[in-house]
């Protein structure tokens, strides 16, 4: 594992051109240092999904540059990008998206050997991997009889076998129930800690804040400060305080709401 | 890239199913008319392969049998067995014309036989007496048992009742068949007294029938003499060369369609894997790999595809000549490797298809929601 | 139906793709057919064109491309003493096989007295021929081999010199060509023998009733003319009628899986859709009713764009091997449309069933 770090300078993004042109990310920075697990989260339409596309070098910046352990990577050809991909780079999607003709074990292979490695020893790596993250008994099943958790977990799998720098994760909890969520949530972070490597987690679910080392908060594109952030107590929602759609003051605590619905509902709940 | 081209593929059993249908069907337009064609012109030169006649003499001009007469004035008998390295001649006579039976007529090549043949006779006897004998005939045992004719009955021939003394086996084609009637009989019918229609020559042992045939056209006036072999492939070449047109435009219209019905199915299927390739793309799979994918998907799809139709047109030769009288299938080995080469086609070519589809993938498109 | 117009609509390569291949199985169908007419009429064509209403054959034939005829000697003679024959125009005729440059055609010879008739009908160059050494040959074969008015063909071994071309008198299977009668006896080394009479009956009287007259003769029978060229075609038809319909039942089942497998794409890739339908409360009906008009969709344009390609087909072969004649019927459109949407009931059971079988609840899972 290369000692990575994924640096991103001044990024913006623009889409389409003249009246219908739109900025989704703002001459943004960040630094990412191996180990450490970045939470980023914002409102929809934020730029997040944006921004993720870019570090994971799935789109390019219309200006500014992404440096991957020093090389830049923003300015590399279109046929480079899939082998930085493979090599560096892990995803994990909300969806999971494995390949659902294949079994656990075969969707991990695959990527292996992509990579390169040989049929026997990429079924083997993909084994141990596997079985690591407890899902011996499910090597040979395929994604249609596994739950959202074991899914989620092949996911996981699937992006650690090539030995990643980076391992990228788009609302990974979003499809699990509570507890899975919190099971796999730590289990990046010690993917992270014990291993070195680092996790980037854009996401809505604030449990997440939990596991990482940085919260950002990214809005209208650009990194805005935390602290002025509260969390809705009914919905669960980050919601800016100065900005709320609804506030509450009840012994001595403001509360601040996602909408006039959940102070609604907070009051229905404090009546009863 | 194998593992997952072959699972894929296997994933959707309709589509799957469809794809192989469609191939084997195409492939089948191609390899059936092929065989029957092959097949009748395996028939076609039956009776000359079987005759026992080394070298076959006939009217100057003439190559052929079937759909040709040949005469030759009665002397030339004698010429032709005067050649050296002739053994034995049979001279018969032959007539394209009917056997009637009861209100059935089969249409019939009229053998006129002279007694004590030693060739041209029936070569597969599989009942009765093998000489037709004075007013004896020996004909076809299917065309016997259509009509529902045995030994004893008696059939018309050239306008006379001959008793049924034999049935031969392997003396029917698509359309006629083959009878067996004694020469005299036959010229008594048929006027023409001193005139026969072929001469059946066996050479001696040890001696080449070629040469055997080089001779008898030098030192026989007026004839065409040919061996077994050249006289069989110029059967065969009749049959040939009528069908060569048509064969062209089958073989044509099945290709498009294998083409048309494999092109299809990769182009939809890849279609559907959309997401999938998208996450492949993300995860750093390159276009190539993808193509791959693709590439075995089509080559496996065609691969059974031509299984398939070779088994079904297998079948076909095992049952129709049960339900049709008189036609039958022959798959040959040329017709095999030009179906092969033709699926190789219907798997490239779609393969070829969806290349813009995945190279213009987008793999941004798995983060953002399908 | 507006789902079933869009769904098909949106994906346009596969729709162009699915169309060409119902298209290609109905033009391959229709060809067939086209091929069977117009063989028929080629066949026949002969016998349509020549004198009488009459054929007298020898005893037991009843063909006139089929078995060899030859009628016992001084036959001519008997019938035209028959009451109610006109005239009996008698022609000596047997197959051959012709070396046209290392090619081997099949031809029917046609020995005729051009006085009396039986000959070519229509001769589009030069003339008939006066002399034993001369010959009339089908145009359409001599173009094939390149060869015309003057030049020489050989005829077992004897070589004649082709004075006149004659039209309509060709098919793929065999060509006819004519010769003088009295030339063909030589040929065959057959001094006055006739292999049929073509007999043309008085004015009034009725031709079945000289036919039965003429039967009463020994060693000859008579049969309507019609009659005849009705047993030419079946004969042919024998001999076709199993790979043509074998080529036809596979062409259709290739427009059948083609159609089926439009339609079931889109069911499958509209899965959601029609969970969604389903939990809004359309009933099974509804939905079985988008699947079949889809089918009857795809199949209808591939049945228009057959028919056009089967015109299309007709006019590349007959132009390229014009001794095909290929004749697609007036009533082609209608048997076109049917057999498509045969294609289309059939390929739209299975997706039918499945969407039959799709539960509501798909919709909600995530």
């Amino acid at each position: 594992m290369s000692d990575a770090t994924l640096r991103m300078s001044e990024v913006t993004k623009r889409y389409g051109t003249g009246a219908t042109e739109v900025t989704a990310v703002r001459g943004v920075s960040l630094a990412i240092e191996p180990g450490e697990v970045v939470l980023i989260m914002g409102p929809s339409g934020s730029g997040k999904t944006t921004l993720l596309l870019m570090l994971g070098a799935l789109l390019r910046p219309t200006e500014g540059t992404i440096h991957l352990n020093g090389e830049r990577i923003s300015d590399l050809s279109e046929g480079r990008l899939p082998g930085i991909r493979l090599h560096e780079f892990g995803f994990i999607f909300q969806d999971f998206n494995l390949l659902s003709a294949l079994t656990a074990l075969e969707n991990v292979a695959l990527v292996a050997s992509l990579a390169g490695r040989k049929n026997g020893e990429a079924r083997r790596k993909a084994q141990d991997l596997l079985s690591q993250l407890g899902l011996e008994a499910r090597l040979h099943f395929l994604p249609e009889k596994l739950s959202g958790g074991e899914k989620q977990r092949v996911a996981i799998a699937r992006a650690l076998v090539n030995d990643p720098a980076i391992l990228f994760a788009d609302e990974p909890t979003a499809n699990l129930d509570s507890k899975i969520g919190r099971d796999i949530m730590r289990l990046l972070r010690s993917i992270a800690k014990e291993q070195g490597r680092s996790v980037v987690i854009v996401s809505h679910d604030q449990r997440i804040k939990d596991i990482a080392d940085r919260v950002l908060w990214l809005e209208d594109g650009e990194f805005k400060e935390m602290t002025t952030m509260a969390v809705d107590p009914v919905c669960g929602m980050s919601v800016v305080k100065e900005g709320a759609a609804a506030t509450l003051e009840q012994y001595g605590v403001l509360y601040h709401f996602c909408s006039r619905g959940c102070r609604a509902e907070f009051l229905n709940e404090l009546m009863d | 890239m194998m593992r997952l081209a072959v699972r894929n593929l296997f994933q959707n059993r309709m589509r799957l199913l469809i794809s192989v249908g469609g191939v084997a069907l195409a492939l089948m337009l191609i390899l059936s008319l092929d065989a029957i064609v092959s097949w009748i012109e395996q028939r076609v030169a039956a009776y000359i392969e079987a005759s026992g006649a080394d070298v076959w003499v006939s009217q100057e001009g003439v190559r052929n049998l079937h759909m040709a007469s040949s005469s030759l004035p009665a002397d030339r008998v004698d010429e032709v067995a005067a050649v050296p390295g002739v053994e034995s001649v049979t001279p018969i006579l032959y007539v394209t014309n009917v056997v009637a039976m009861g209100e059935e007529r089969a249409i019939a090549y009229i053998i006129g036989l002279p007694e004590g043949a030693q060739a041209g006779g029936p070569w597969n006897l599989v009942a009765g007496e093998v000489d037709p004998g004075p007013e004896g005939a020996v004909i076809d045992q299917g065309i016997a048992e259509k009509s529902g004719i045995g030994l004893g009955d008696h059939v018309e021939i050239l306008g006379r009742a001959f008793e049924v003394v034999g049935l031969s086996g392997g003396t029917s084609t698509f359309t006629n068949s083959i009878a067996f009637i004694r020469g005299q009989d036959f010229s008594d019918l048929r006027a023409n007294p001193g005139v026969v229609s072929f001469v059946l020559v066996r050479v001696e042992g040890g001696a080449s029938a070629t040469e055997v045939a080089t001779r008898i056209e030098a030192e026989v006036e007026g004839v065409t003499a040919q061996t077994r072999e050249a006289f069989a492939a110029q059967e065969r070449q009749v049959v040939r060369d009528m069908s060569t047109d048509l064969l062209t435009i089958m073989n044509s219209v099945g290709f498009l369609i294998g083409l048309a019905v494999m092109g299809l199915t990769v182009y939809t299927s890849t279609l559907l894997r959309r997401g999938e390739h998208g996450v492949l793309k993300a995860l750093g799979a390159q276009n190539r790999d993808l193509y791959l994918s693709v590439g075995l998907q089509a080559l496996v799809s065609v691969g059974l595809g031509l299984a398939v139709g070779l088994a079904f047109t297998l079948l076909l030769g095992a049952v129709v000549p049960r339900l049709v009288s008189n036609l039958g299938l022959r798959v040959s080995l040329p017709s095999v490797g030009k179906a092969a080469i033709a699926s190789v086609v219907f798997a490239v070519a779609a393969a070829l298809l969806p290349i813009r589809q995945i190279h213009r993938l987008d793999p941004a498109m798995v983060f953002r929601g399908k | 139906m507006l789902v079933a117009h869009r769904n098909l609509t949106k994906e346009k390569t596969r729709l162009a793709l699915s169309i060409g291949g119902v298209a290609l199985a109905i033009m391959l169908v229709l060809i067939l057919d086209g091929f069977q007419v117009g063989m028929y009429q080629q066949i026949t064509s002969y016998l349509e064109h020549s004198p009488g209403s009459v054929v007298v054959a020898q005893d037991g034939v009843s063909n006139l491309l089929g078995a060899t005829s030859l009628l016992p000697p001084g036959a001519t003679s008997r019938v035209q003493e028959i009451e109610g024959v006109a005239k009996a125009v008698p022609i000596l005729s047997q197959f051959v096989i012709l070396d046209l440059h290392g090619k081997k055609q099949p031809a029917y010879l046609v020995g005729y007295s051009p006085e009396l008739g039986g000959g070519p009908w229509e001769i589009v160059e030069g003339r008939q021929p006066r002399t034993d050494e001369e010959m009339v040959f089908d145009r359409v074969l001599a173009r094939r081999h390149e060869i015309g008015v003057g030049d020489e063909v050989k005829v077992i071994d004897r070589t004649y010199r082709i004075v006149g071309l004659s039209s309509g008198t060709t098919s793929w299977m065999t060509s006819f060509f004519f010769l003088r009668k009295s030339a063909v006896e030589d040929l065959f080394r057959a001094p006055g023998a006739t292999s049929f009479l073509l007999v043309e009956v008085q004015e009034g009287k009725s031709s079945e009733a000289v036919r039965d007259r003429i039967s009463g003769l020994q060693g000859v029978e008579a049969l309507l003319k019609s009659a005849m060229e009705a047993n030419d075609s079946r004969l042919f038809a024998r001999f076709f009628s199993a790979p043509v319909r074998l080529m036809a039942g596979i062409a259709f089942l290739i427009g059948v899986l083609v159609v089926g497998l439009v339609i079931y794409t889109a069911t499958v890739e509209r899965q959601r859709e029609y969970g969604v339908l389903k939990a809004l409360g359309a009933r099974n009906r509804v939905l079985y009713g988008v699947v079949v008009v889809q089918a009857f969709w795809a199949a209808l344009a591939g049945a228009a764009l057959g028919i056009l390609l089967a015109q299309g087909a007709r006019l590349a072969i007959m132009s390229a091997r014009p001794q095909f004649l290929i004749i697609l019927e007036a009533d082609m459109a209608g048997r076109a449309i049917v057999i498509g949407l045969g294609m289309g009931l059939l390929a739209a059971l299975a997706p039918a069933r499945a969407v039959a079988g799709l539960a509501p609840a798909e919709v909600f899972r995530r």
